[in-house]
């Protein structure tokens, strides 16, 4: 559509302002007084008026679009729509003008700057305590006050890297303070995501309202991050440490972690050697400099912090007190989150910067003080009361009534505090016709630069709540939220984080060092997705052959799939019951989602692996994978699945892991992750099609062309079976194909060839002068495979199984898991003995 | 009065253990009350050791082990020469009258609250109220619920483990010097007397007598405006004297294990203690 075609649609049409209503007695970011719009969304407003309803509301669901190719979630504990949840963003962005943003990061700076100083005080020489700025149970009583972090002094006494405030605007349009963010400040990477989405849908206007960019803050993240490493060196090693996949803002911190350009590491894959953390990658231990932290801090070691951690690294603190790892933020820094704190921050900071604060907090009272605790008493209707520090032991939250919360606050006061309620400013967001206002909030990032200051990220996280007060802005509530548009007063700097300014980049063949623990991943991966492909060949070859009129005869030939399947653990033993039975038991083996080895089970588990390579997976393998079970799920209407049914889903997964394999071949470099991946698909086929011709083998009728027929369908070779012989199966023919064939990809001896090749690249397998077990075991596969005859078997009229053939299949069926078990031994199981 | 301290820990796994990472509060302080003449750690297998100051000025060696082990030994050695500045059993040196303004200093904060191991129940503030209720000192409040302590709590050696809180003790009604301290410590925080864990050693003279010698000890402290910490056994019924070694302070019991280690590896396993005290 030309812009010309646009304003002509347009013409005559109310503005996409025209309905909206404004709310009394709050203040309204979009109209001033009067209901004119305010100044710096003008350009916006005239921008979306050219769009017009219908074009905003396509423009609305391309977001939504964009959103779930992304694969941005969030997870939400006890979800009923399942682990995850797509992230909700509006269309509309949140516009500020320049000046007053400016007066905002100005405010926030000075807030960050106090908050470090009071925390390097906390955790040092605890004068404010002396002086009686402090009183002492604000920080002793609090839980969060780690007392092992004592006396530790940061890298340029640097404790709060990352600072993140929640502010919202009162009725007479001031900014007020509603919450800290100092333990892990997150949203950042969802800002992130919506400044992408949301530049995309509306990039006209992206461009002609001169909007600031962000990722200049995220360059300075870099640069802050880097000017921790205590080595001398050009590369520091930064890893961001996370508590693992079910954390709620696991997906960003997988974007992030992409984005800046760091490993995605959890405790396990990080160990303490001579104080000093180290990485556990495929090919030793390596240093690590400097850990950007997502896992809250008292989890990070369980030796000297919480002792039932299993997330953390033993021995953390002393490698930080020993000073050869830096931690961001600092270990305790979550102390200053208490809202106890807001009370006194006027007050320090006068004493401590000697300056105003220039941005108050939301009104808070905290009860450990003897004129706020009557206060709160007299006035507990009219205000919120919240513990006053985040792990506070039993409390119950709603479930309490008001005569609780007196007992409560009676015997432990400190623990309450009290804050007064906000009504929030208002903003306007499509609810696919109009403009309609929400309360909105907005989280704006800092991040601290080597001298000492903060800088500001141009924008933020935006969120909208549907009551006002200063709890709903948590993550957890799951609402919506916004992009910010910061507009720029002069000329916008462009920048990105993938040219670097300056300095001259050592070219890589290489990347980083793979996590063994990624590693290890790869190679499930791909044997989930190779058992879900072997599996739906086997159960569709049966399917197919399944009529339920013909049970009886047909029931030898669709044996050695059915015994397969049983062998692997995936099908009840010995149902060759009635005809019902056998479908029924044949449709529950592709849908039942409580059957691990169900398709559906196989899907989920292979999506679950993908999950954990996230932020080392490309968008377009992660789509791929994540449709596996969309194809083996039955109907959402609950109509019973038919044979048919099942068929045609078989038929779309097979085609689903296909891409799956072509896109992981053509997308992915051939490094370590691509090799473990590729390993643990070949053994997975090898096990399969091993343990399904010993089957037929053993079957009474091994030479009846159906039954080879079954054989080469199963091994997706009948078109190439056809090609070369003009004739009905013959055993030695097919067995030779699916065997012996070093150009078929799905013959057995490929599959061997192909690990044999892998095996020659991995790290450490050629130091050793003799061959390590792995080696032996595949050498040893390799040779008897390749000594075969199968023409033997055509000798033969009955008992195939046990002529040679079958005697090497056996060997092979009970080496493979041999040779799975020493890869994840040498590699995975991580012995400590260092070798770096 | 000179004593030397020998402690050995020695822990035997069933199957070899890797990557443990341990701390030892072994090092017994040196204060106006006592000065550590020399001191020695060992480690098989051996191992670098480094020292820091806790949150509490203990002095802590921290360890790594990170190849596979079947045995641990950890060993220490040292000398020190004590010289208690002693408190008359009947002296009145603060009123109960001071008790807020401990409330309000910086140093007896944590020492009067809850902990790990430590409640203050509405029972044991009851309790801690009768046994002081006709005393108006707080030297004198301590050494009521030593007594009181000491009389209805029975030393029962391995009736409780490391890991058993103060309420259990209270209702069980026996322990071990670890437990009867905490119940101590949680009767005097509950009315408000800040009291502190001590693990340390006692030296009961060439004869085996008093409760707790020749193993680890344990006691509490607990502070006098204006004169400071002062130490209570409950499980000896005494004041502490020249005859005790302070090795580390804290809330309780799990602040101050003389040895605390994570590693990798099997659950199974046992550990031996060997202390001797001798005078010198």
């Amino acid at each position: 559509m030309t812009i010309s075609e646009t304003a002509e649609k347009t013409k005559g049409a109310a503005s996409i302002a025209g309905s909206y209503a404004q709310r009394a007695g709050v203040f309204d970011e979009l109209l001033g007084r009067g209901g004119v719009p305010r100044e710096h969304w003008k350009t916006l407003l005239s921008e979306l008026d050219a769009l017009g309803g219908a074009e905003l509301s396509h423009r609305s669901e391309s977001a939504n679009r964009i959103i779930l190719e992304q694969g941005i979630t969030y997870n939400v504990y006890g979800d009923p729509r399942g682990r995850e949840r797509p992230w909700q963003l509006d269309p509309i962005p949140f516009v500020l003008d320049g000046a007053e943003w400016a007066k905002l990061g100005k405010a926030l700076t000075q807030r960050a700057v106090l908050i470090n100083r009071v925390l390097a005080d906390c955790y040092g020489p605890q004068d404010l305590l002396r002086s009686g700025w402090l009183p002492p149970a604000l920080l002793f009583a609090q839980p969060e006050f780690l007392r092992p972090a004592h006396g530790i002094r940061p890298p340029g006494g640097i404790h709060l890297h990352f600072y993140a405030a929640d502010v919202a605007r009162s009725p007479d349009g001031q900014w007020w303070v509603l919450n800290d963010r100092t333990q892990i400040p997150t949203g950042s990477g969802y800002a992130l995501a919506n400044r992408l989405v949301s530049s995309r849908v509306l990039p006209e206007a992206f461009r002609n309202c001169g909007v600031q960019r962000v990722a200049g803050y995220f360059r300075q993240v870099q640069s802050t991050l880097a000017s921790l490493c205590s080595r001398r060196t050009d590369e520091p090693r930064v890893v961001m440490l996370t508590p693992g996949p079910y954390n709620e803002t696991y997906f960003e911190q997988a974007y992030l972690a992409r984005y800046l350009g760091y490993s995605l590491v959890e405790g396990q894959d990080l160990t303490v050697r001579d104080e000093r953390v180290y990485l556990k990658t495929l090919s030793g231990l390596e240093p690590v400099d400097v850990i950007l932290r997502r896992l809250d801090d008292d989890f990070c070691d369980p030796l000297e912090l919480r002792s039932d951690s299993t997330l953390g690294i033993p021995g953390l603190v002393e490698a930080v007190r020993a000073g050869n790892v830096a931690v961001a933020n600092a270990l305790g820094t979550g102390l200053l989150e208490s809202p106890a704190f807001m009370p006194f921050l006027p007050g320090l900071s006068r004493h401590v910067l000697g300056e105003e604060l220039l941005m108050p907090s939301v009104a808070t009272w905290w009860c450990g003080q003897k004129p706020a605790e009557a206060y709160v008493r007299e006035h507990s209707g009219e205000l919120e009361l919240r513990p006053a520090f985040r792990r506070h032991r039993g409390f119950a939250g709603a479930a309490w009534d008001a005569k609780d919360l007196e007992r409560q606050i009676r015997f432990a006061p400190h623990l309450w505090t009290a804050q007064e309620r906000v009504a929030l400013s208002t903003s306007p967001c499509w609810d696919g016709a109009h403009l309609s206002p929400h309360p909105t909030a907005l989280r704006v990032y800092l991040v601290a630069t080597p001298d000492g200051g903060y800088t500001v990220m141009p924008g933020g996280l935006a969120r909208l709540g549907a009551e006002s007060s200063a709890q709903f802005v948590t993550m957890q509530g799951g609402g919506a939220s916004k992009d910010t548009w910061v507009l720029s007063d002069g000329p916008v700097e462009e920048t990105t984080l993938i040219h670097p300014a300056g300095g001259v980049v050592e070219l890589r063949r290489v990347g980083n060092n793979l996590p063994s623990r990624l590693a290890d991943n790869y190679f499930w991966l791909g044997r989930y997705a190779e058992r879900a492909d072997a599996t739906g060949r086997l159960l569709r070859s049966a399917l197919l052959r399944f009529n339920p009129e013909s049970a009886g005869s047909e029931a030898p030939l669709i044996a050695p799939l059915l015994e397969t399947l049983s062998a692997q653990g995936q099908f009840p033993d010995g149902c060759g019951g009635t005809a019902d039975e056998l479908e029924a038991a044949l449709l529950a083996a592709v849908y039942d989602p409580s059957n691990p080895g169900s398709l559906r089970g196989l899907a989920d588990k292979a999506e679950q692996l993908a999950m954990l390579v996230r932020d080392r997976t490309s968008n377009d393998v992660w789509r791929a994978l994540s449709g596996f079970n969309e194809c083996v799920s039955a109907s959402p209407d609950g109509t019973e699945p038919l044979a048919t049914d099942a068929i045609a889903g078989i038929n779309r997964l097979l085609l689903q892991v296909a891409s799956f394999y072509g896109l992981s071949r053509e997308n992915m470099t051939r490094a370590q992750g691509w090799r473990f991946l590729d390993m643990g698909m070949r053994i997975e086929r090898a096990l399969y099609l091993a343990t399904f011709l010993s089957h037929a083998l053993r079957a009474e009728m091994a030479d009846n062309p159906s039954v080879l027929e079954a054989v080469l369908e199963v091994a997706d070779s009948t078109i190439t079976y056809r090609s070369r012989y003009s004739l009905l199966p013959n055993l030695a023919a097919v067995y030779d194909l699916v065997l012996l064939d070093d150009t078929n990809p799905r013959s057995l001896l490929f599959q061997l060839l192909q690990l044999e090749k892998h095996f020659a690249r991995l790290p450490r397998e050629k130091q050793s002068a003799l061959p390590t077990e792995a080696q032996r075991l595949l050498v040893g596969s390799v040779a008897s495979v390749r000594l075969l005859d199968p023409r033997e078997l055509s000798e033969r009229n009955a008992g195939w199984h046990a002529g040679q053939t079958g005697v090497v299949l056996r060997d092979i069926l009970q080496n493979l898991p041999r040779l799975s078990d020493a890869i994840a031994a040498s590699y995975f199981a991580h012995s400590s003995i260092s070798r770096a | 009065m000179k004593l030397s301290v020998f402690h050995r820990t020695t822990y035997e796994y069933a199957s070899p253990v890797k990557e443990s990472f341990n701390e030892a509060r072994l090092r017994p302080v040196s204060n106006e009350h006592q000065t550590c003449e020399s001191f020695d750690l060992k480690v098989v297998p051996a191992a670098r050791i480094s020292q820091y100051a806790d949150f509490h000025a203990n002095v802590l060696h921290y360890f790594e082990l990170p190849e596979p082990h079947r045995t641990l030994v950890v060993e220490s050695s040292s000398v020190v020469t004590t010289r208690p500045i002693l408190i008359d059993i009947n002296a009145t040196p603060a009123s109960m009258e001071l008790r807020p303004q401990c409330q309000r200093m910086e140093r007896c904060f944590d020492f009067l609250q809850e902990c790990t191991y430590i409640e203050k129940s509405p029972e044991a503030w009851r309790l801690a109220l009768d046994i002081t209720a006709d005393v108006s000192d707080m030297w004198q409040a301590g050494i009521a619920i030593m007594r009181y302590v000491h009389a209805n709590f029975a030393y029962v050696p391995n009736s409780t483990s490391v890991h058993t809180h103060m309420r259990d003790v209270l209702r069980e009604r026996m322990g071990v010097c670890q437990d009867l301290a905490h119940v101590m410590i949680g009767l005097c925080r509950a009315i408000g007397i800040p009291a502190l864990y001590v693990s340390g050693y006692l030296y009961n003279g060439p004869r085996d007598q008093l409760l707790g010698s020749q193993a680890s000890h344990a006691w509490c402290e607990v502070f006098l405006p204006g004169t400071g910490w002062r130490g209570l056994d409950p499980t000896n019924n005494q004041i502490t004297d020249e005859r005790y070694i302070k090795l580390a302070v804290g809330s309780d019991y799990a602040d101050v294990p003389p040895v605390r280690g994570h590693y990798k590896g099997t659950t199974e396993r046992t550990m031996t203690v060997e202390v001797i005290v001798e005078a010198c």
